[in-house]
């Protein structure tokens, strides 16, 4: 081999670059690009595909189900409406977060790429930032895409389709708005954990432990409390602020004798708190990502 | 305009002064910088590269403020780090092509380039496989094509040759001098090895423990010292003491070889008369030439992990 391998270098020489040399722009939607591409385990082994694709998958089911329904029974029959979906698949949201956001973060300081990265013509503000980007996208892939198929397929499923979208076409600022502050909060809590530390094993179970711990403690506290001040604890939990936020968005209330009943908040501070879990994650991440060493 | 200009650059950590008031000018070339293990090689690279902060002091690369001038610095400048870097489930192709788009370059040139630096390095054949399934040498050879696929107009490169057999040693090395001498790409190359400097390198920079040793060109680390080298077959003890008595300095270091100044046409006749008249055979008699190895020599006592050859 090694014959062969100097007879290539000797033959086929190195040649100069007198090309353009693009701006910052150019490198942060390649960096963007590369790493929505390795969330989805896109050009990766099929190992790296199966839990993204898969939850993908599942946070699509019931708007796929909706579909379904709409063309077999030919009432208008809604399944699954707008303002209740992220209740269904806040459990695939958050694995979504853990499965994706240490391999993200965690991956190139497990392999030592990390200083090929900060070496380039790129702040680790930039790199950091960028990778939550492309967190963000992959969360409104499968937070959005499905709502979008939903609001299609009841539509559809609808007797009038074009009344229907007339009548509904309202409830789109809410679908949007709702995945927006779904995303930035799940993708900079997943973002700040994930940075901690290089071990996936670690930051996975933190992710996991962020998400579903506050949520059965605020939960049992409210109903042991059964209302009164310590409702504000649910403020806490990211799976009530995702729900709390989204009913709020869409004018809806919580469903009677839940801990969010029982707390009886206004509904806003369920936004606000989102608002401020995305704000606190991203300046833990970038935080961390100024001092992390290379 | 110096490659790398450096003043009272100095980088503290706690406990630790890891370069210590470095000021220095180097010119282009192949540069060799040597050191023993500890002697603030990667922390000198890491602070031209603006990876760290210095403590006090300042630094240009190419006239630009390591500092100040920080993006447009890296867009000109290829780093090969000592430490494994690359992820195993990639191929070099997709890798490569990627640190080329993440140094600026439009994708078709970058898929371009990849292929040509591919190929310069001499893994062509390879470049579709997983890199984890590359030998040590391989990795260590798409480890330089990513430092190489934007081209630089100068290299850091960090202990290249690390965990290489001597043969892919020898491999690199070559890549390394062809690189710098054919195609004008200045080079700092870290080394503790200091065979290999003297192969590739045109100066040198020594550093031991954080402070500056030595900078200069190759061959004033080996210019003659002004001593000559005698080895004679016999009474060396005698030879040495008859050489004394004539007034001449002579140095022993215990084998049958020893140092006599100052060194003259007398000194070498003195010498050759002296054995004759001893009735010794004179096996060498040469003007002593500086080796690197002589700068650590002062060293080697205080630091456990001493350079070798």
């Amino acid at each position: 081999m090694s014959e062969q391998a100097a007879s290539s270098i000797y033959d086929l020489g190195y040649a100069r670059y007198s090309g353009p040399r693009l701006g910052q722009a150019a490198i942060l939607t390649e960096l963007f690009r590369y790493s929505v591409r390795g969330i989805f385990g896109l050009g990766r082994g099929l190992g790296s595909k199966v839990a993204p694709m898969g939850l993908a998958v599942l946070a699509a089911i019931p708007a796929f189900a909706q579909l379904a329904i709409g063309a077999l029974i030919p009432r208008e029959v809604e399944v699954f409406r707008a303002e209740e979906y992220y209740g269904y698949i806040q459990v695939v949201i958050a694995l979504f977060v853990a499965a994706t956001a240490p391999e993200l973060y965690g991956r190139d300081r497990r392999t030592g790429a990390l200083v090929l990265y900060l070496v380039r013509p790129l702040s680790r503000e930039a790199y950091a930032l960028t990778k939550l980007g492309a967190l963000s996208a992959a969360l409104l892939v499968i937070t959005l895409g499905p709502q979008l198929v939903l609001f299609l397929g009841n539509a559809f499923a609808s007797d009038d389709t074009f009344g229907y979208l007339a009548r509904e076409a309202d409830t789109l600022p809410a679908i949007v708005a709702s995945a927006a502050v779904i995303v930035a909060m799940s993708a900079a809590l997943g973002a700040a954990i994930a940075s901690q530390s290089p071990r996936r094993a670690y930051t996975t179970v933190g992710i996991f432990a962020a998400f579903f711990l506050p949520w059965g403690v605020a939960s049992a506290i409210v109903e042991a409390a059964g209302g009164g001040p310590s409702g504000y604890v649910l403020l806490a939990s990211p799976f009530h602020v995702i729900r709390g936020s989204t009913l709020w968005l869409f004018g809806a209330d919580p469903e009677p004798s839940s801990p969010m009943a029982t707390a009886d908040l206004f509904g806003g501070f369920y936004l606000l708190a989102a608002l401020a879990l995305a704000a606190g994650g991203t300046y833990v991440l970038l935080r961390r990502y100024r001092e992390v060493a290379v | 305009m110096a490659l790398i200009e450096a003043a009272g650059l100095t980088k503290r950590y706690p406990g630790v002064i890891a370069l210590d008031d470095l000021t220095v000018s180097i010119e282009g070339g192949i540069v060799g910088l040597v050191g023993a293990n500890g002697a603030g090689k990667s922390t000198l690279i890491k602070l031209l590269l603006g990876l760290i902060e210095p403590t006090q002091g300042t630094a240009a690369v190419l006239g630009f403020d390591v500092c100040r001038d920080r993006p447009h610095l890296r867009r000109i400048v290829g780093y090969m780090p000592e430490h494994d870097c690359l992820p195993s489930d990639v191929s070099a192709t997709e890798f490569v092509a990627h640190m080329a788009q993440l140094s600026g370059l439009p994708r078709n040139a970058a898929r371009e380039r990849t292929a040509d630096i591919l190929r310069h390095v001499g893994l062509f054949e390879e470049r579709y496989r997983p890199m984890g399934t590359y030998s040590t040498g391989m990795r260590q050879r798409a480890k330089l094509a990513q430092a190489l696929v934007h081209d630089p107009r100068l290299l850091f490169l960090d202990e290249p040759t690390n965990g290489l057999d001597p043969e892919g040693r020898d491999e690199m090395l070559d890549l390394i001098r062809r690189t710098g001498r054919e195609f004008g790409i200045a080079i700092l190359m870290a080394s503790h090895l200091l065979g290999e400097i003297e192969r590739v390198c045109d100066s040198l920079v020594v550093l031991d423990a954080g402070r500056l040793v030595e900078a200069g060109p190759l061959r004033n680390f080996t210019a003659a010292t002004g001593r000559l080298v005698v080895e004679v077959d016999g009474d060396r003890d005698a030879a040495a003491a008859a050489l004394r008595a004539r007034g001449l300095r002579v140095t022993t270091d215990g084998r049958s070889v020893f140092l006599v100044e100052p060194a003259d046409d007398r000194t070498l006749d003195l010498v050759r008369d002296v054995v004759a008249e001893l009735g010794l055979g004179l096996v060498r008699l040469e003007p002593a030439r500086r080796q690197l190895e002589d700068l650590f020599r002062r060293s080697e006592a205080a630091t456990p992990e001493a350079v070798r050859v």
